[in-house]
């Protein structure tokens, strides 16, 4: 039984941030909801005079009735299932190491922290050099500037020099896993140092006790991480997962880093576009009333997502 | 778990593989360096991509294939960058902003994390899951709504608007409420026994101990201030308060709608290298740990 | 009596469109004091000569107050504007597309500005001299009318938008290269098949043109051959007929044998791979003229370019209907509930694209050329004309080119889903073009158009 007295202090604590929440996220989230049974609702259609639109879900019906809709769907879903694992399991490694070494321990860890104080435009702007074949590809007559550093790699790694060894990541004729490759890899990268930092601020609250018992029995580094810091971890493991998850859902700005503004390679624009790429564009032509309902759609698949892994972190999480 | 079991197991293992477990563990470091060196080289890459872009002309940035190392170091591109751009006005105004939000925010998150963690009260896991559930809905659609809120409160162009709206962050409150979930119970009830209140146990255990994630959020808001941009253009686009990401987003841009990027991202290093020394101060925070002397877990 | 009530019924119905017009009236300027704000695109390089003139303008009209603001991009202007029309805190003028005023005028808060050109009043400005307050007909007729013209594509025959600067599309080219093994520059398509063959055999590892933006290379095709495009009433999208397939096609077949390039195709800006001092480069290069110093190669060791650069017209389908392409920023003025700030925006808005001497610092400093004929009398412009060459002086070269085709600048119709058709040409086109061969080339065009006019007919449908 919760005495009275604790939950009047509880409140009092969650006051302020209530508060704000009410003003900026709940009243917006509301106001989405509004929207998105309004059809065709446009905030520049509302200020031109047009006083009433019409109630109903043609919204949410012109959204999954969209061309490009299962398409973006099938994206979205992919991309987060794939890039979740492992940018979680690579960070928590490197954490683990960065946690364990002695010799050049300052020195790397600063390292990690650089890529903080990088700014996102060069982040976008990296990955075309890596990845990107400059020249005419696939043509009668090819004529290649670059096959990009990846490609110059596996030809040195696998020693075959022929220019004709290389692999078609994101240009024209490529294929859609090649592309889905790379937007693995990109997103992956971009994650890692988020859930690096977080996993080593949650390795450092684990009492070293723990760790002192296993040096003495001179435990094996495996079973360490399996058997002490994963669980003592979970709990920062299952936040890094669930919000990935979240933020996932939401991919777009890697795409465009990637793919530019068509969305897909030269011979299929379009191709690796988003949930989130779909409400940017009905925004971009002032559709309030499309993108609150493409949004709330997206919302839904999250949300039985997060139950999901709620469910499965409870299960398995250590508290 | 039980140590007890995993002692016995360990005790029976030691005398058997004394010699093969130093080989193992040699072999293991090294393996261990390895994996570092190559995480870091790539995750690194960016960054040494800003610091060569920053050097080269306009002419060779928009070479293909790109050069890896600039042909000429143009180290004039730091001036430009410095006499274009109201570089010191977009710095302090980041700054404060960025200043005035974390502390705000840290103890807006802290408070909420707490309740969250260690407080009982009705509905408090549905409250939660709303919580949660708020940061699945693509943040641009609160754009819209929020601009018309802060407008009637006549916001537009004050530093509060880039401060408030954003001072509560499900995100960090989760962060944070997770790494009070690692804090052993007992310690809060052994707290509850000596008579300690619930608002001294939070100041005095519960914070330092959680330094290195309050650390962690910390530098993440920070840099949110650096790198926001949406917001910030649509609400306070005058000089007096333009952040430095939207200020160095037009100053460079050229008629035909180009970007000058040599001199953008050398404008950017510049701004960043205060923020990088106070990361590499925090970071002897983080790495450190907490010590737990006195603490029984 | 059937017949009377029916002409009654028209001579209401004409009555009531006269007195809409009538509406629309212009009060002038009254000397008082207001502030108007502008929004637009200039970087560092422009803003001390808009402050310049801001300066002048104020000493014709010390009341009028201009405060502008560099929004970012254009897009970043249509999006803030756009943002803030709802809230009716938009300003008062600002840098526009046409597309751009399309969507502004979802919400009618565009002002149109006939009533405005029209007007006879005269007013007094601060120096005792007086001007106009709507255009005389020497300055309409100063206008390079294309340009001008820009301003009423919007359906309804009404003026949105005055010019401020503009630009268009250029063919840069090798001319060293040109000049050493003789060759001719093309003034239709056709020369321009011929020409890229002979440059092949001259030189193996040549892609010989790049075309920098894909949607306008679709969209000038269209005008050059009079294929239908798009119209301001419905349908609106008429782009899915053979004409069209045909020079796609035709296109497709050019790629595919090495002749030509596009930014998306391939992979990098293709004024990049004109400038190009590796053994791959091209040999010309279309792309806007502001951005002529792009299409200069890096100077040597010794101080010297490379090659020299040369600026002709783009090549036309039909010589008899020369057509090219007009870009670059428009003024509109937002309606406003204080006639006064209309008017004040409408002088300023009046002062920026007349002034011969701001038109004419500005283009210089800019890239863009002036909208006005009369700049060219300009002493200090016509000397910048006359510097134009193929290396330092680029800029003049490409304003130059840019001026000779005054006549030939069309404009497309803007309208809700402009934009829209804009956008799925320039990936239509590359998505024909990649069409490998030995597939069914016909069949994946047609597949190819169907689909863009369906994702355009979807972006207006209801």
């Amino acid at each position: 039984m919760v005495d009275n007295r604790q939950q009047w202090k509880a409140w009092l604590y969650l006051a302020p941030a209530i508060v704000l929440l009410l003003i900026f996220t709940v009243w917006p989230i509301i106001n989405t909801v509004v929207m998105s049974f309004m059809e065709g609702y446009s905030g520049l259609l509302k200020a031109g005079g047009q006083a009433s639109f019409s109630i109903g879900v043609n919204n949410f019906a012109r959204v999954i009735g969209q061309p490009t809709f299962q398409q973006s769907l099938k994206n979205t879903i992919l991309l987060c299932v794939l890039t979740v694992p492992i940018s979680t399991v690579l960070a928590l490694l490197i954490a683990v190491a960065l946690n364990s070494i002695k010799v050049f321990q300052k020195g790397l860890q600063t390292v990690f922290f650089l890529p903080y104080v990088t700014n996102s435009i060069a982040i976008g702007m990296v990955f075309a050099a890596m990845f990107n074949i400059i020249g005419n590809i696939g043509t009668r007559r090819e004529v290649i500037s670059s096959y990009g550093v990846i490609n110059d790699l596996i030809r040195f790694i696998s020693g075959n020099p022929n220019p004709k060894n290389y692999i078609n990541w994101i240009n024209n004729g490529s294929d859609y896993w090649a592309n889905m490759f790379v937007m693995v890899v990109y997103i992956v990268w971009n994650a890692l140092p988020f859930k690096i930092l977080v996993l080593l601020g949650g390795l450092q609250s684990i009492n070293k006790q723990y760790y002192d018992a296993a040096k003495v029995d001179s435990t094996p580094r495996w079973r360490v991480l399996t058997r002490i810091t994963v669980p003592l971890l979970s709990p920062m493991l299952a936040y890094v997962v669930i919000t990935g998850f979240i933020g996932g859902f939401k991919e777009y700005t890697s795409i465009v880093g990637i793919f530019g503004e068509n969305m897909g390679p030269a011979h299929a624009p379009g191709r690796m576009n988003t949930m989130v790429g779909l409400i940017y564009d009905s925004l971009e032509q002032n559709k309030q009333g499309e993108a609150s309902a493409a949004a709330l759609i997206l919302f839904g698949i999250i949300l039985v997502v997060t139950m999901i892994n709620l469910w499965v972190s409870k299960k398995k999480t250590h508290y | 778990m039980s140590e007890n079991t995993t002692k016995i197991m360990q005790a029976r293992d030691m005398k058997k593989k004394g010699t093969t477990q130093k080989v193992g563990k040699v072999f293991g470091l090294i393996g261990v360096y390895a994996f570092l060196l190559i995480m870091a080289i790539i995750v690194l890459f960016p960054f040494y991509w800003m610091l060569i872009s920053s050097l080269k002309s306009l002419a060779e940035y928009r070479l293909s294939p790109p050069t890896f190392i600039p042909r000429a170091f143009l180290f004039s591109n730091y001036i430009d960058a410095f006499t274009t751009a109201n570089l010191g006005r977009l710095f302090l105004n980041t700054m404060y902003v960025g200043v005035v939000s974390t502390l705000l925010s840290l103890v807006i998150t802290i408070f909420t994390a707490f309740a969250f963690a260690r407080l009982e009260f009705k509905g408090k896991e549905l409250l939660f899951a709303a919580l949660l559930a708020t940061m699945m809905i693509p943040g641009e659609l609160f754009t819209i709504t929020n601009f018309s809120t802060v407008i009637s409160f006549g916001w537009l162009n004050t530093y509060t608007v880039l401060i408030v709206p954003f001072l509560v962050s499900i995100f960090y409150i989760y962060l944070l409420r997770q790494n009070f979930l690692q804090i052993p119970n007992e310690l809060y009830l052994a707290a509850k026994v000596d008579g300690t209140s619930d608002f001294k146990y939070l100041w005095k255990v519960m914070v330092p101990l959680s330094l290195p994630t309050l650390i962690s959020i910390t530098i993440l808001k920070m840099m949110g201030a650096w790198n926001s941009y949406i917001w910030p253009r649509l609400v306070a686009n005058d000089e007096a308060h333009r952040m430095i990401t939207n200020g160095l987003r037009n100053a460079f841009t050229t008629t035909s709608g180009d970007v000058n990027y040599p001199v953008q991202m050398a404008a950017v290093a510049l701004v960043s290298a205060p923020l990088f020394l106070v990361f590499v101060f925090l970071r002897k925070y983080i790495m450190s740990g907490v010590s737990r002397s006195g603490i029984k877990g | 009596m059937k017949k009377l009530l029916s002409i009654l019924l028209l001579v209401t119905m004409l009555l009531s469109v006269a007195s809409v017009a009538v509406a629309e009236d212009a009060p002038a300027y009254d000397g008082s004091e207001v502030t108007i704000s502008f929004y637009n695109t200039m970087g560092s390089n422009l803003t001390p000569v808009l402050d310049a003139y801001i300066a002048e303008f104020n000493t014709l009209y010390p009341n009028i107050k201009v405060e502008y603001t560099s929004v970012g991009s254009y897009d970043d202007v249509r999006d803030q504007i756009s943002k803030e029309i709802p809230e009716g805190i938009q300003p008062n003028m600002a840098y526009c597309y046409p597309d751009h005023v399309a969507l502004y005028n979802l919400a009618k808060a565009v002002q149109t500005l006939d009533a405005y050109i029209e007007s006879d009043a005269v007013i007094t400005r601060a120096d005792g001299t007086t001007e106009v307050f709507g255009l005389t007909d020497e300055q309409k007729a100063d206008f390079i009318e294309g340009y001008y013209n820009e301003g009423k594509q919007f359906g309804d025959g009404l003026m949105y938008t005055l010019p401020m600067s503009k630009s268009t599309e250029v063919l840069y080219y090798n001319k060293t290269f040109f000049d050493a093994n003789n060759l001719s520059l093309p003034t239709t398509w056709a020369d321009l098949e011929e020409l890229c063959k002979k440059i092949i055999e001259i030189d193996p590892m040549a892609i010989p043109l790049g075309y920098d933006s894909e949607s306008n290379w679709f969209i000038t095709m269209c005008e050059q051959g009079k294929i239908p495009y798009t119209s301001a009433t419905a349908p609106h999208f008429l782009f899915d007929n053979a004409e069209a397939k045909e020079f796609v096609k035709m296109f497709r077949d050019w790629y595919q044998e090495g002749y030509l390039t596009t930014q998306s195709l391939y992979g990098a800006y293709t004024s990049g791979l004109f400038v190009s001092t590796s053994d791959i480069k091209s040999y010309m290069s279309i792309g806007s003229s502001a951005g002529a110093t792009h299409q200069r190669p890096a100077k040597g060791a010794d101080g010297s370019y490379p090659f020299e650069v040369g600026i002709a017209t783009i090549p036309q389908m039909d010589a008899a209907n020369k057509k090219v392409i007009s870009q670059g920023p428009s003024l509109c003025i937002f309606k406003d509930a204080n006639a006064q700030e209309v008017a004040a925006s409408w002088l300023f808005a009046k002062f920026l694209t007349t002034n011969v001497n701001f038109q004419a610092e500005f283009s210089m400093a800019s890239g863009y050329v002036p909208v006005i004929k009369s700049v060219n009398q300009n002493e200090v412009y016509a000397e910048f004309l006359n510097s134009a060459d193929g290396g330092d002086y680029i800029s003049a070269l490409s304003a130059k080119v840019c001026l000779e085709q005054a006549d030939a600048y069309y404009t497309s119709p803007a309208f809700n889903g402009s934009s829209t058709a804009r956008s799925q040409v320039g990936p239509l086109m590359t998505k024909c073009f990649t069409i490998p061969d030995g597939s069914d080339v016909d069949g994946l065009v047609d597949a190819a158009f169907a689909d863009a006019i369906a994702e355009c007919e979807y972006s207006i449908g209801w």
